[in-house]
């Protein structure tokens, strides 16, 4: 079984973040981090090798050259190897860029499994697994809590609101996962000091069959109109008690009444 | 000149600080309230504390510093001193047993001196973290000058016989083990007449525990024809005492940086207290009467910390760590409870209260001043090193 993790080097959740003239965010000026929700979609790989014996996990990173270190640190997990697709060419693709770019990456790849995260942290568009899935005319299998494989067939539960749905497709597929279906490991010293060694694969775009004129912010299908840093946080209501609970009580419940969650 | 930290490292610390967040501090918030009445050494502190050092053992962190050979990481002694960092400046008590060094309890290479077979008794279950040691040097009439140690093993048959009396050993109550420094030649003491034993719990007494100042926990053994089997030498006959340097020498970026570690922690609280606490109508940061004293401890934090990994880099290029290490001991214990004692001001009388954040590290640093090696001995290894006696 050959399983591939798409992951996104993003900027920390916890830095401030700026937005070039361009309205492209300001990739160089703060710490850049291995997007949380794809740690989700390594671990969930991982279980799967260790379950099934001969199974290969291949990372697989759209970035600059930097992203080599994203791409050590998703190695240094337990992963066999890595591809990267680098190319000046694709700076600023949107969405459906990148899914082209992923696909066409893939497009020599034999693999049963595409297993990525369901968003990453910077953009939100939740839209990549679901692109990728149409770009490479395989079945998407999105927002999984659970995953099993059963020969050739994966069977997953869908976060559906109010509950969940049970679905199921032929391999090779493309899942997304979401915060709920495991927690991740650490990544061990043994783990780190391997990842310095494993083989990575560059390639730029023309070796994934695309060129500049079909990626990149000039070529995206969504354009980015304005940009507003959010609003500071309003201070709250400070409701003080008079010891006997009773004053704090009642205003909880008046706030919880007037909102209608009572 | 690269001062850069390796990206393994980085890598490495990354990890670790997850396993604090996810699996120590939900462990401290257990016994958060006791530790606010300021009772240390509880039944409840210690099992979380065990249970911290189980979990440590098994992510790999407690034996980080041991060689892969005995199922350590052979960790670099930069990447112990920055995992010793980052476990006293997440403030949690609970994080100083997720990594061995600078605690003697943990298992210590000295015990590659074994024979193969007793390293499978003794050490296995010290690296699975089922059990704890430790290590007895000091007596009640040989202290800062150790070579005066009158604990003797003589030998006889297949066996070595220990007399004597250790004071003031960490863990000494609790340990399944001791490594214990005893006398085996009076003509060569230091230079070849002090040999290591290790002694199971059980062969000796511990007729006391000792109060300190800092909760830590320390005792007296007792040998009294306590016999240990022949092949129980820790090394060679008669090197002993350079093993306990060594040990000692060894072990000093480490608590070099638990005092980094700790001074960072302090200055952080002390920074955020003083941006939060107004008096006068302003914050206090806007006084420099607050702002200057942790302003200079900044500056002597970096000092510590370039100090501190320049001796672990020294140690790993298996460059000589003497006079460096004494320095590091004397000036980071020094350091860090000046640090410490200007934050616990910036608190006024929050300062001074057990559930404060800084009472306990004042008094837990005071102690370091004087364990391993009094600032007064490491001053006599710099003068030394000076040419100066
Ligand atoms: C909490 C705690 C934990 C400990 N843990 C251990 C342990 O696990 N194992 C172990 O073996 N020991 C342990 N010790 C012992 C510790 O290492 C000794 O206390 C330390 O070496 C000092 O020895 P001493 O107490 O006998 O003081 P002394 O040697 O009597 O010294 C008293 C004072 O005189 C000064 N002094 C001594 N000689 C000179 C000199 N030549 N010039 C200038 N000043 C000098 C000293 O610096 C000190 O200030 C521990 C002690 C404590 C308090």
């Amino acid at each position: 079984m050959r399983i591939i993790c798409p992951v996104k080097r993003v900027p920390d959740t916890a830095a401030k973040k700026a937005v070039e003239p361009d309205l492209t965010l300001d990739r160089d000026g703060v710490e850049a981090v291995l997007n949380a929700n794809d740690e989700w979609s390594i671990e969930e790989a991982l279980r799967i090798k260790e379950r099934t014996p001969g199974t290969e996990v291949v990372v697989l990173c759209v970035g600059p050259e930097q992203a080599q270190q994203t791409i050590r640190k998703a190695l240094s997990y337990g992963l066999d190897g890595a591809i990267q697709v680098s190319d000046p060419g694709i700076s600023g693709s949107d969405a459906s860029g990148i899914a082209s770019i992923v696909a066409g990456a893939l497009a020599d790849e034999e693999f049963d499994l595409v297993i990525m995260g369901n968003q990453s942290s910077d953009a939100r568009t939740m839209l990549l697994p679901a692109m990728l899935a149409e770009y490479l005319d395989l079945p998407a299998l999105t927002y999984c809590t659970k995953l099993d494989i059963d020969g050739d067939t994966v069977r997953a539960e869908r976060e559906m609101p109010g509950g969940h749905q049970v679905v199921e497709a032929k391999l090779p597929a493309v899942v997304s996962v979401v915060e709920a279906i495991n927690e991740p490991r650490y990544p061990s010293f043994k783990g780190i000091m391997a990842a310095k060694s494993k083989p990575v694969v560059v390639k730029d775009l023309q070796d994934v069959g695309l060129d500049a004129e079909m990626v990149g912010l000039e070529h995206a299908w969504t354009q980015v109109l304005e940009v507003t840093p959010r609003p500071p946080r309003q201070a709250g209501d400070k409701v003080e008690d008079d010891g006997s609970g009773t004053v704090g009580a009642k205003a909880l419940a008046d706030f919880l009444v007037a909102r209608k969650f009572l | 000149m690269d001062f850069a930290i390796p990206e393994e490292l980085t890598a490495l610390r990354d990890s670790f600080a997850r396993f604090l967040e996810r699996e120590v501090r939900p462990l401290e918030a257990g016994v958060a309230p006791e530790l606010a009445r300021g009772e240390a050494g509880t039944p409840a502190q210690r099992e979380a504390a065990a249970e911290v050092r189980r979990r440590a053992c098994r992510e790999g962190f407690y034996t980080a510093h041991m060689p892969e050979s005995v199922g350590g990481w052979g960790l670099s002694a930069l990447g112990v001193a920055l995992l010793v960092e980052d476990a006293a400046r997440s403030g949690l008590t609970l994080a100083g047993a997720a990594v061995g060094p600078p605690n003697p309890a943990a298992p210590s290479p000295l015990l590659l001196g074994l024979p193969p077979a007793l390293r499978d008794r003794y050490l296995a279950p010290l690296m699975a973290g089922a059990t704890t040691m430790c290590f007895a040097l000091t007596e009640p009439e040989a202290g800062s000058d150790a070579a005066a140690i009158r604990t003797t093993a003589r030998r006889d048959g297949d066996s070595w016989v220990l007399d004597g009396r250790k004071h003031y050993i960490t863990n000494g109550a609790r340990a399944d083990l001791a490594v214990v420094f005893a006398v085996t030649d009076p003509e060569r003491r230091a230079r070849g007449g002090i040999t290591a034993f290790v002694v199971p719990r059980g062969a000796y007494a511990v007729p006391r525990t000792q109060a300190v100042i800092d909760d830590s926990d320390i005792a007296e053994l007792v040998f009294d024809g306590t016999r240990v089997p022949a092949d129980h030498v820790v090394g060679e006959v008669g090197q002993g005492f350079r093993q306990a340097m060594g040990f000692l020498d060894a072990g000093r970026a480490a608590i070099g940086a638990h005092c980094l570690g700790t001074a960072e922690w302090c200055l952080d609280q002390a920074v955020a207290h003083a941006r939060s606490r107004t008096a006068f109508g302003r914050p206090l940061a806007a006084f420099q009467g607050v702002s200057f004293p942790l302003a200079e401890s900044k500056a002597e934090i970096e000092a510590m910390r370039w100090l501190t990994y320049h001796l672990a880099w020294q140690v790993d290029r298996g460059g000589p760590a003497t006079p460096d290490s004494s320095i590091v001991k004397l000036f980071d214990t020094d350091r860090a409870y000046q640090i410490a004692d200007r934050c616990l001001q910036v608190f006024g009388g929050q300062g001074l209260l057990a559930e404060g954040p800084i009472e306990a590290r004042l008094r837990h640093l005071r102690v370091l001043r004087v364990v391993e090696g009094a600032s007064e001995v490491h001053k006599l290894v710099i003068a030394r090193a000076l040419g100066l006696a």
